[in-house]
């Protein structure tokens, strides 16, 4: 077989990694290894760099700020991560029933992830307004009094969760379509024919086979979510008093508006081990659920 | 002969030209903008015009960004050294770059200068941006704080207007016969941050900072006492929308739809509130035992490592001084200009609404600027968590203001 | 299904499916149906709580308004030039990557992947700033090509097509093999075609994230007749006051163009039918 003995296939690797590596390395991985350098430095952009070893670490371990950020971090990882995938499988195969106007039910779920944040954001807040928001108004009908939402610090970072959840579900379902419509007809008929239900089909068919597009949404989702931000800056800027601020708004706040530039890429760089832990570690698992060709 | 002159008078004209073309080189100097798009670009066109049409050897770039991304742009233009040779700042700003060298020392092309006369401009804004003794930037524009008030809502209650001499106390025992829930009004909004937090200080005999050794004092007595009066419109005198009643309404968006009798804000809104459905006009602020009123000012600086200082000193002189600019500034209101001279204010005062105009200038008497530390930004929100425990209820305000001590401290090391 | 038989199971199962279905869809286009309706009005600073749906009086004001202050046509042109040669800058570049890693058994292409996968786990804010300095140093500040380049070269579309090629069954590239095709070949005429869908994903997503970047061209573009529409439209929120009709009117510019963009590449999400004859 061509392209498989040693240096001929070097040579071909070279030609399809090239392109994409040569770029990645350059307009990402050299500003990479800059932040990198930069973590063991302060920095306020405008007066030279200072060399400070490990003192941005040290500073992020007992920062009380840093710690409250994570805890609200993974809380939101864990709102979020788990029914925004469900909910978006369920959807995909919705959408993949032969129904009339599909068209324009895809389009409709598409619409809120080409939405801006800064509308979305805007309607989410008279949805989650206390007094005469449309959820209290609901809430209220079933009897119960709804709380402040945005305002109280116990049900702000729901409100976000729910808010991202409705906005990226278009995001996974357009990805599930996708592997959905990749899984050969073929499969479905001769189980149709052996007289399997649906259910069934479902999860010895669908999920096996989709498996490769669940892994990619899984990974893509949760490096994703370690790095929220739009949202919490936008909906409630970090609050209220603190209780939404997460990793991101803080390396933001830190890098820009408190020019500290060498800590807030220090605080990159641990988000960044956090993050590539918990990647490794769903790598390492796809064996035990992954089915590939 | 006639070879030997044409070739001479070619040979002139060649080395006349290079030489005229030289003189004229046009200069182009980037101006850094966050307060001219989009609604005023035209008129800062407009000067740039007229600057141009006076230095026919000097152009103006404009470039502008968003107010909450210029100041995430401007540290990183500085990083990549691509500094533009004007910009703009704000006064907490200023005081980052003043002190890390950035800006032009503008005496010396100031010395040089026979028609500049820094005399024009209002000495408190002038005075705002010197430096260790430099002049590192000349005032732009000015603006400052009132109290505007909805004069229906005040005829339908029988509550007399605002006086200058208010004191809160009094504000709130009209706020009180205004406030009527059912009805969705409330009769007051003074926003709970730290720009209003280091003024209602300032109202009660406080301050941030001892002025003679500097030490914090941002928990004394005054301190708290204002702090827990700013709270307590909200929680002990119901008199006050807190972040939830007004559920992301902004407190300009509530008074124009009739829901704020009384509104603690900026001239800068005159704009926005000029057609409202209802008869409105605007007072000195109250105080507690003095008054204290906001004063912000903008002012354009040079920068430091600019190619073109002598240039950009002509457009910062023409940019904060020339009488068009005010003539256009004023007649558009894009803020006011710095300028101590009431002549350039005579068509403002004139404008309505509000009436009451000259409000704006009797609150200079007042101004405060505000308490400015290096790290200003983590104190201003350091700050500003703690005040929004407090009307949480999380904390006391003695207990808010210590901790708030002990971060300042931690902050000033 | 017979038209004379009382509705079954199946029909009510149906039904539900198009309740469902059309419900969940309506949930998801009101907030777009609410920036068109705020577009529509001649409301400048306000923002009406509770919103109104059918705003009266009906204006197209807010657009005049929008194109008098702002340069939207050249503005919407830049976006879509850049938007453009993103998107095929990253499908070219990400197919050829993923091709590489979903089909050449090569030693480290698992710490290699994972290295690109690594690229994905900084916040790009705080890469930014040393993007900045080497874009200077280029002398691309202010550039087409500095806008660009940066977007073109992402993990994210390498990992999306590497898991789609990962599915494609072996035995195709095994007969192009025998009949003495390259990689190259198999590249071109075998796998790519079989992953429309992928592509189509891939496509719609770089146009995407092209289209809506904010921060980036914020930084590396100065002159105005190069602003993309995010940077431009950003001018109208106002250090005290926002414009709220002119801002829904730009953000409705800003979404139509996509929404266009996914149903035209959304045809292509369509099973591809040679899959369809495979026998396992």
């Amino acid at each position: 077989m061509v392209g498989t003995k040693g240096f001929h296939k070097f040579l071909w690797v070279c030609l399809f990694l090239l392109p994409s590596l040569s770029g990645l390395l350059l307009f990402t991985g050299f500003p990479v290894i800059s932040s990198l350098i930069l973590s063991f430095h302060k920095w306020d952009l405008l007066s030279p760099a200072r060399f400070v070893g490990l003192g941005n670490f040290r500073e992020i371990a007992g920062s009380q700020q840093f710690w409250a950020a994570l805890g609200h971090t993974i809380y939101f990882i864990v709102g979020y991560l788990p029914f925004v995938v469900a909910i978006s499988l369920a959807v995909a195969v919705l959408l993949n029933q032969k129904l009339r106007g599909e068209v324009f039910y895809r389009a409709a779920f598409f619409t809120p992830v080409v939405s801006a944040w800064v509308a979305v954001a805007l309607l989410w807040r008279w949805i989650f307004n206390p007094r005469f928001g449309l959820l209290n108004y609901a809430l209220g009908l079933a009897g119960i009094s709804g709380p402040s939402w945005l305002f109280d610090p116990a049900w702000a970072m729901p409100a976000v969760i729910i808010t991202s959840i409705w906005k990226d579900i278009g995001f996974l379902t357009v990805m599930f379509l996708a592997g959905l419509q990749n899984i050969p007809t073929v499969y479905y008929e001769a189980a149709a024919i052996d007289g399997a239900s649906s259910w069934r089909r479902f999860w010895q068919i669908t999920l096996p086979l989709l498996s490769p597009t669940i892994f990619f949404a899984l990974v893509i989702s949760l490096i994703n979510s370690f790095q929220v931000f739009d949202q919490v800056w936008i909906m409630t800027g970090g609050g209220p008093a603190g209780a939404t601020s997460v990793l991101v708004e803080r390396i933001v706040k830190n890098a820009f508006s408190y020019s500290r530039m060498g800590y807030a890429s220090a605080l990159s760089w641990v988000l960044f081990l956090f993050i590539f832990g918990v990647t490794f570690v769903q790598i390492r698992a796809q064996k035990r659920w992954v089915t590939y060709e | 002969m006639r070879k030997y002159l044409i070739g001479l008078l070619v040979l002139a004209v060649l080395l006349t030209v290079p030489v005229i073309t030289f003189a004229d080189d046009p200069v182009t100097i980037r101006y850094f903008t966050f307060s001219a798009a989009p609604d005023h670009l035209d008129d800062l066109n407009e000067m740039i015009q007229i600057f141009e049409a006076e230095h026919p050897n000097i152009h103006v770039v404009v470039e502008t960004a968003p107010w909450g991304d210029y100041w995430t742009k401007l540290p990183t233009l500085v990083a990549g050294g691509q500094a533009p040779d004007v910009f703009e700042l704000n006064y907490e700003n200023f005081v980052t770059y003043a002190s890390r060298g950035l800006l032009l020392n503008l005496e010396t092309p100031a010395a040089g200068d026979a028609a500049f006369n820094a005399g024009v401009y209002y000495p408190r804004a002038y005075g705002a941006f010197q430096y260790k003794g430099m002049q590192l930037g000349l005032p732009a524009t000015f603006s400052t704080v009132m109290l505007f008030y909805n004069k229906d809502l005040f005829d339908a209650a029988g509550v007399s207007y605002p006086e200058p001499d208010w004191t809160w106390d009094d504000a709130v025992a009209a706020a009180k016969e205004l406030t009527d829930l059912a009805n969705g009004v409330w009769g007051l909004h003074s926003p709970v941050q730290f720009w209003e937090f280091y003024k209602k200080v300032a109202q009660n005999g406080g301050s941030f900072f001892n002025s003679i050794d500097g030490s914090v004092t941002v928990n004394s007595a005054q301190c708290v006492e204002a702090l827990e009066k700013m709270v307590g419109f909200i929680t002990e005198d119901g008199v006050m929308p807190s972040a939830s009643d007004m559920g992301g309404m902004s407190d300009g968006d509530m008074f124009l739809s009739g829901q704020l009798a009384m509104n603690v804000t900026g001239i800068w809104m005159f704009a926005a509130f000029a057609d409202a459905p209802f008869s409105w006009d605007i007072q000195v602020e109250p105080g507690f035992t003095e008054h204290a009123t906001h004063f912000f000012a903008n002012a354009v600086s040079v920068f430091a490592g600019s190619q073109h200082p002598e240039e950009a000193w002509e457009w910062v002189k023409f940019f904060t001084s020339s009488p068009e600019m005010a003539r256009i500034r004023v007649a558009s209101g894009w803020e006011l200009p710095a300028l101590d001279n009431p002549t350039y204010f005579a068509d403002y005062l004139n404008l309505t609404p509000p009436d009451n105009r000259e409000a704006v200038f009797e609150s200079l008497n007042y101004a405060i600027v505000p308490p400015v530390i290096e790290r200003q930004n983590e104190m201003q929100d350091t700050i500003g968590l703690l005040i929004e425990r407090v009307v949480l209820g999380q904390m006391t305000a003695q207990e808010a203001l210590d901790q708030a001590k002990t971060e300042i401290e931690e902050l000033l090391k | 299904m017979n038209k004379n038989t009382p509705p079954s199971r199946s029909d009510l199962r149906r039904l539900c499916l198009y309740l469902i279905t059309v419900t969940l869809s309506l949930g998801m286009i009101i907030p777009f149906l609410w920036m068109v309706s705020t577009s529509l009005t001649g409301d400048q600073y306000v923002l009406r709580m509770p919103p109104r749906f059918f705003p009266s009086p009906l204006t197209i004001k807010s657009y005049l308004q929008l194109a008098e202050l702002l340069p939207i046509g050249r503005m919407f042109l830049n976006s879509l030039f850049v938007a453009f040669a993103v998107t095929i800058g990253q499908l070219l570049t990400s197919s050829m990557a993923a091709y590489a890693f979903a089909r050449i058994r090569f030693r480290g292409s698992s710490w290699l992947f994972l290295i690109y996968l690594g690229t994905l786990m900084i916040p790009f804010q705080v890469t930014i700033t040393p993007l900045f300095i080497l874009m200077r140093y280029l002398g691309w500040i202010n550039t087409y090509q500095g806008v660009i380049l940066p977007g073109v070269f992402t993990a994210f579309g390498t990992f999306l097509l590497r898991q789609f090629f990962l599915t494609i069954p072996r035995e195709l590239e095994e007969a192009a093999f025998m009949d003495g095709a390259t990689h190259w070949t198999i590249y071109w005429r075998v796998i790519l075609p079989l992953s429309k869908p992928a592509l189509a994903t891939l496509g719609v997503f770089a146009f995407m994230s092209s289209w809506n970047a904010y921060l980036w061209p914020l930084f590396v573009l100065n002159d105005s007749s190069m602003m993309t529409l995010p940077v431009g439209l950003a001018a109208l929120h106002g250090r005290w006051l926002t414009r709220w009709n002119l801002v829904m009117a730009g953000s409705v510019i800003t979404i139509v163009p996509m929404l266009i963009v996914y149903l035209l590449a959304q045809k292509h999400f369509v099973r591809g039918v040679a899959m369809t004859g495979i026998k396992q």
